[in-house]
């Protein structure tokens, strides 16, 4: 009895914990407008589910919009469809998916939900098996200009002083071989501003073939770093995280991408990211204020530089003073805003794509610096 | 001979009534599943008072309405309840029914990739696939513990790692199965998944009636079979069964494969369940996660009392919940929240033991006070006493033999030796006698 | 006035159902060796443990050098000088010595361990009372003698006057027996007092000055060891009561069921084999009684025989059938009924239902049993045959938790399965311990029954009135070998005394087996 009393205290602690989180927004009658289904992850994932959400948020409750995310019971097509049925039955008016794993559920759910608006993130809702594409009038795929971000981060690299780069990506899909092509394209234009000789600049440039944190990957980075290599962009899911581990046994650098990664190492100097936050903040407003729905609606949107759809990240998250720029050497806020205002206004425009011989989309060295017009850069693929 | 007293007839009923096993056993999971409930209110009115009463009455009666989801989700867990019910009425903590399940889901998964068969067959095929996978990997731990006596927990939480990094590696190795750019594996083949039941947006599938006819399966192996007469013997008392000539080490390999084919189903069952999106499945991730429907099954195994039929119950009853909890989250309650709920009231499930024996100790208070026989009043505080009697010496415990056996009305609770609970049963006297010697 | 160090005085203890001590009074004079005597259960123990705390007594004071002192626990026990070493030594294994004998009493300077002080200390000790024990040694490398030297030193540590020693002499070998008693001298001529718990007389001749002895929880009185006999101390030991007798034809002995050859059991506590050489027999019709204080190698003897323990040497012999390597199943089918010794532990399932055990060593019989499935109503039929016939009494017939029967029932139950089983040979240990006078009695009847059925019967037995009563040929144990076979009609209960406790054999060692 003694001990059950024991627990029942507890409880009553972790109750009282808890008292405050509660949502006090309205009940079911009210339901909440703006729905957002996390992926896999939670909510506080740093990644895409916390970067979009914060999108949802900044808009609704700005405008006073009722909003809320749901989690799926079960990692699984069927479970994200399910997660859907419930943001809908809880008066979801706009769905926010975040990420290519809601590719096939908003295709089943654009055709049940005609009335939802549907913002999928990073992905085009296809049928299982990729037979049929299809973006229905009330769903707003968004994508992001890859190069324009991965431009930004070999610009930045460089002008920090840096000639000694790397690249591993995940696989040669086309997201990671737009971030890899801009990161040339950036190097070079940085070397070319600085002045340096023909070839001052070198590149090893690397597909891992995965995603994922392993001893290979790590070992690959470490062989790169040992090379000479001084950063290293990450540009394929976990991949960054056995670079991050090399570079800190090395004592390097890491560039980390889709989402602001200083938080997760000390070695992350900069981020090439997508800028979740502000694409779902303007198609909200799309949708609410502006009514300029259709600009978007049932096609694919690429968010670049010119609607704050990707760069490198300039506030330190929880800190309104800090500095997104403490990392780097000499790179500095406004030269990031200068060329940003070059990508902006179109004087610069990095190529997205270029001829590759290989059908799985590995390029070689001649290919890139063929294709890319690459003059102080030199590419080295392993 | 004091113990021959004849009873009145009221005394006899309660008595026959509350000191059926089964009987104190579901009044307890009845209390267990209350007190979870009333704690987790209590935590569903700290986070949002305006919405608690209605959220909650969703969180309890919600899983009505979804009736296909409830049962689709209690399969997994019902099977892992049984790999850890059925071991455990051996007397074997099996905590590996996640790396059994693993295994179950790759075996399962391999057949339904790479094996062409005849729709018909095909996920048949895959289940039995599962089932040996699972088998497999209680077969193991079970050989550990049976020839070399390490304990079953050390070896079978080691297996749940071992097999969850083997079964990632396995498919990553696999071309065929993997999907690098989605980190995931492929669809499966419409053949190799479970024939749905056709409810509407529900991945509700016959696997469900599988799981129900293993458990009553499972169930019949333990009362009406020599094999089950002597896992349970032996799970109650190792020294009787070795005394009685049973064959120990068969019992506990068979027992643990037995163990780990049930687990071993639940993960077949889980990865080949259909997809309510036409040509969808479900997908394997290897992100070096085990999996936690294994631990899950020991909840429902806890809360069923390790009995086949009341695991059936018990997973049910918590996917219901569940499902009830994902609908209450449309009362403004974070996922989170609802998450704690949910885990309160299944902790406070697993707790049935603990309700058990107080229970017993409840009724056993009150027969005292009914009873004016002075005898049985003496002996009835001699639990108690006994207890604070764990002493080193060896004449002290000649009195215990005496105590052992009070009257024939005390209603002992349950004997599992592992519940901490227990210590208030007959069994620390035993401990007694035994160092008395 | 006597100069009375510790006085117990009319100390009273009850347990549920029994009064382990029936207002019993010791008094211990400073530096005198005090022997106190008893059988298994006479309740000295329990007195010891009153003294040092760890029970509370209901009536009777506890006074030292004259004043009342109240000891609550073990740790006002230290204050007030007592040490105590108890059987079963309470040492951390992975310690060293000199760490055990500073435990709990750390030296400590700014919260820093003295370890040199209390070194210089326990050496001091060791040389003053000749214990010589290396302070570095780790406990679990070193012998038993030694372990026990050192709880000696962790009570001259504490600098206790007091000193308890419960059955100290139980783990040792005779060389060792012989120190100890050689430091046990040493101590009373240094004017500590020693409380001497055993029921081995030849000890108590030996070392004490004198003797309190218990008998069924009463002090039946204290002696001067210089004015009487071992054979006196024997008779108080076991008691003056009248027997009951137990009715039973003579014995009419048949063929040889169990032959014993040269069998010996290692100890799984201590080093020296627990049963060592021993060779019997026992014949159809017979009732052979193995008698002997507890601990002399009885357990391991007939967990060898019904296949609960290896034997490491020598060969049984089951109705011409060697089964020194036999499984249980194999024992029990060849024709052995066992009564084991702790009924709850090894004879019976506690919740599993009364039927359900009384068919625990038949269940697999095709009687009972159809391709593995349980045959309900033969079972059923079996067990209402065998409650009616033995008379065994429950809540619910054969339905009844067994947990819920009392003692006697239980044992009824076992008895019931075992006898009506097919088999020749009966081994039955301790059957009626903890029983009431009716249960025993029943028992003793059902076991001659099973004699004059003419089946051959072992009994392992620590009460000489169930030795002398049942049995048709006593063989004593005593440290691991039979040292006497006696005639029960030809012996007393005192003579019986004297082989029990090693005073006395009629059976030479037949070779001394090296340690």
């Amino acid at each position: 009895m003694k001990r059950l009393f024991a627990f029942l205290l507890a409880v009553m602690l972790v109750c009282t914990m808890f008292a405050g989180c509660g949502n006090a927004k309205g009940g079911k009658g009210d339901g909440y407008e703006i729905a957002l289904i996390t992926d896999k992850g939670n909510i506080d994932d740093k990644s895409f589910n916390q970067g979009s959400w914060e999108g949802v948020v900044a808009f609704a409750e700005e405008n006073k919009i009722t909003h809320k995310y749901y989690k799926p019971e079960e990692a699984s097509d069927a479970g994200y469809l399910a997660a859907i049925d419930l943001a809908v039955e809880g008066g979801a008016k706009v769905v926010v998916t975040p990420g290519f794993l809601f590719e096939v559920p908003i295709f089943e759910a654009q055709t049940r939900y005609p009335d939802v608006k549907f913002i999928l993130l990073d992905g085009a809702p296809h049928n299982s098996d990729y037979s049929v594409f299809e973006t229905k009038e009330n769903v707003a795929s968004i994508m992001y200009s890859e190069e324009e971000s991965g431009y930004l981060a070999g610009y930045a690299a460089v002008k920090d002083g840096m000639t000694k780069l790397g690249f591993m990506g995940g696989m040669a899909v086309p997201a990671v071989r737009a971030f890899g092509y801009g990161y040339l394209q950036g190097a070079e234009d940085a070397a070319k501003e600085l002045g340096l000789a023909d070839g001052s600049v070198s590149v090893i440039y690397h597909y891992t073939g995965n995603f994922e944190e392993n001893d290979t990957n790590k070992a690959t980075a470490k062989t790169m770093y040992q090379q000479g290599t001084e950063v290293i962009f990450a540009c394929g899911g976990a991949v960054g995280k056995s670079v991050m581990a090399a570079a800190s046994e090395a004592g390097k650098k890491v560039i980390g991408v889709d989402v602001d990664q200083r938080y997760d190492s000390e070695t992350v100097i900069t981020s090439a990211t997508k800028g979740l936050k502000a694409s779902v903040y303007q198609v909200l407003e799309a949708i609410y204020k502006t009514n300029k729905w259709s600009d978007y609606a049932g096609k694919t949107t690429y968010f670049s530089a010119a609607n704050n759809g990707v760069g490198l990240p300039t506030e330190v998250i929880g800190d309104p003073n800090g500095n997104a720029f403490d990392r780097f050497d000499k790179f500095t806020k406004e030269e990031y805003d200068a060329i940003f205002a070059k990508l902006v206004d179109g004087s610069v425009d990095p190529i997205r794509e270029i001829d590759i011989a290989d059908p799985d989309g590995n390029a070689t060295a001649e290919e890139l610096v063929n294709g890319l017009k690459l003059q102080k850069v030199t590419v080295t693929v392993r | 001979m004091h113990n021959n007293t004849t009873y009145s007839p009221k005394a006899f009923d309660i008595k026959k009534i509350t000191s059926t096993k089964s009987f104190s056993a579901f009044t307890a999971a009845l209390l267990a599943i209350f007190l979870g409930i009333v704690f987790g209110f209590i935590v569903m009115f700290a986070a949002s008072p305006a919405n608690a009463a209605s959220g909650f009455l969703m969180l309890l009666s919600g899983g009505f309405r979804r009736l296909g989801d409830v049962f689709y989700f209690a399969t997994p867990i019902l099977m892992t309840g049984l790999a850890v019910g059925f071991a455990f009425k051996m007397g074997l903590f099996n905590i590996g029914a996640s790396g059994q399940y693993t295994m179950g889901m790759y075996f399962a998964l391999y057949v339904g990739f790479m094996w062409d068969m005849p729709d018909s067959i095909h996920w048949v095929a895959c289940v039995i696939a599962g089932m040996i996978g699972g088998m497999l990997w209680g077969f193991i731990p079970g050989i550990f513990k049976a020839l070399l006596n390490v304990n079953e927990v050390i070896t079978s939480i080691m297996f749940n790692y071992i097999g969850m990094y083997l079964v990632d590696m396995l498919i990553q190795g696999n071309g065929t199965m993997y999907v690098a750019t989605k980190t995931r594996t492929a669809y499966l083949p419409a053949s190799a998944q479970i024939p749905s039941l056709g409810i509407k947006n529900s991945n509700v599938n016959v696997s469900i009636y599988i799981a129900i006819v293993l458990a009553i399966i499972l169930q019949i192996v333990l009362r009406k079979t020599i094999f089950g007469y002597e896992l349970q013997a032996t799970g109650y008392n190792r020294h009787a069964s070795t005394y009685a000539g049973m064959n120990g080490k068969k019992n506990i390999i068979v027992t643990m494969m037995i163990a780990g084919a049930a687990a071993g189903l639940g993960g077949a069952f889980a990865i080949l369940a259909p997809s309510t999106i036409a040509g969808s499945s479900m997908t394997y991730e290897p992100i070096n996660i085990i999996a936690a429907n294994g631990f899950n099954g020991i909840a429902v195994a806890l809360l069923g009392n390790s009995s086949p039929i009341g695991i059936i119950f018990s997973a049910i009853f918590i996917s219901h919940i569940q499902r009830g909890g994902t609908l209450a989250s449309l009362y403004g309650y974070k996922p989170e929240i609802i998450d704690i709920v949910i885990a309160v009231i299944i902790y406070f499930s697993a707790f049935s033991m603990l309700m058990n024996a107080a229970l017993a100790r409840f009724i056993k208070k009150r027969r005292k006070h009914e009873s004016d026989n002075p005898d049985a009043n003496r002996e009835s505080t001699s639990d108690a006493e006994v207890n604070t009697v764990s002493g080193p010496d060896s004449e002290v415990s000649t009195p215990d033999s005496d105590v052992i056996t009070p009257d024939s009305e005390a209603t002992t609770p349950d004997s599992d030796v592992s519940t901490p609970v227990s210590d208030a049963s007959g069994d620390s006297v035993q401990n007694d006698t035994k160092e008395g010697e | 006035m006597e100069d009375y160090i510790i006085e117990m005085l009319n100390i009273t203890k009850e347990f549920p159902g029994i009064v382990a001590n029936d207002n019993i009074t010791l008094r211990l004079k400073r530096g005198e060796i005090h022997a106190l005597l008893g059988e298994n259960g006479a309740g000295k123990s329990t007195l010891m443990s009153v003294l040092f705390g760890l029970y509370q007594a209901e009536k009777g004071e506890i006074r030292k050098n004259g004043q009342t002192v109240n000891i609550k626990n073990p740790n006002d026990a230290n204050a007030l000088g007592i040490g105590m070493v108890h059987q079963h030594f309470k040492l951390v294994e992975n310690f060293t010595v000199l760490e055990n004998i500073i435990l709990g009493v750390e030296p400590c300077k700014f919260g820093f361990l003295q370890k040199k002080k209390a070194r210089e200390k326990v050496m001091e000790l060791s040389e003053q009372y000749g214990l010589k024990v290396n302070p570095d040694d780790v406990i679990e490398k070193i012998t038993v003698g030694m372990q026990q030297r050192v709880e000696i030193l962790k009570m001259l540590f504490r600098d206790n006057e007091i000193l308890i020693f419960d059955e100290p002499t139980a783990v040792l070998t005779p060389q060792e027996i012989d120190e100890l008693m050689d430091i046990m001298r040493g101590f009373a001529k240094e004017g500590k007092s020693i409380l001497f718990i055993t029921h081995k007389l030849n000890e108590i001749m030996a070392v004490a000055d004198r003797c309190t002895v218990l008998w069924k929880g009463k002090c039946i009185g204290t002696v001067n060891i210089k004015d009487t006999t071992k054979e006196e101390l024997s008779r108080m030991m076991v008691g003056r009561d009248v027997n009951f007798s137990v009715d039973k034809e003579e014995a009419k002995p048949g063929d040889v069921v169990l032959s014993v050859r040269n069998l010996t059991v290692p100890s799984r506590t201590h080093k020296k084999n627990a049963v060592n050489n021993v060779s019997f027999d026992v014949r159809a019709g017979e009732i052979v009684c193995i008698a002997g204080i507890d601990g002399n190698g009885q357990t391991e003897l007939v967990s060898a025989i019904t296949g609960l323990e290896k034997a490491s040497g020598g060969t049984i012999t089951l109705c011409g059938k060697d089964i020194t390597k036999a499984n249980i199943r194999t024992r029990s089918k060849t024709g052995m009924s066992h009564i084991p010794e702790d009924r709850q532990k090894h004879g019976l399932i506690l919740d599993y239902t009364l039927e359900q055990n009384l068919v625990l060593q038949r269940y697999w019989e095709p009687e009972f049993q159809n391709h593995g499935f349980i045959k309900r109503e033969p079972i059923r039929a079996y067990a209402d045959k065998l409650i009616g016939q033995y008379d065994v009494r429950s809540g619910q017939g054969p339905e009844t938790i067994v947990r819920s029967m009392s003692g006697g029932n239980q044992q009824k139950a076992i008895i019931a399965r075992e006898i009506d089983k097919k088999h020749e040979l009966l081994v039955a240990v301790q059957p009626t311990r903890g029983l009431d006078v009716g249960a025993i009695e029943y028992i003793h009847k059902q076991i001659v029954a099973d004699r004059d059925a003419g089946k051959g019967i072992l009994l392992v037995s620590l009460e000489l009135d169930e030795v002398m009563n049942v049995s048709d040929r006593i063989l004593v144990m005593y440290e691991g070998e039979i040292v006497g076979e006696l005639d029960p009609d030809k012996t007393d209960v005192q003579e019986l005394g004297l082989y029990m406790s090693g005073a006395k054999r009629n059976l030479a060692k037949e070779n001394e087996h090296a340690q």
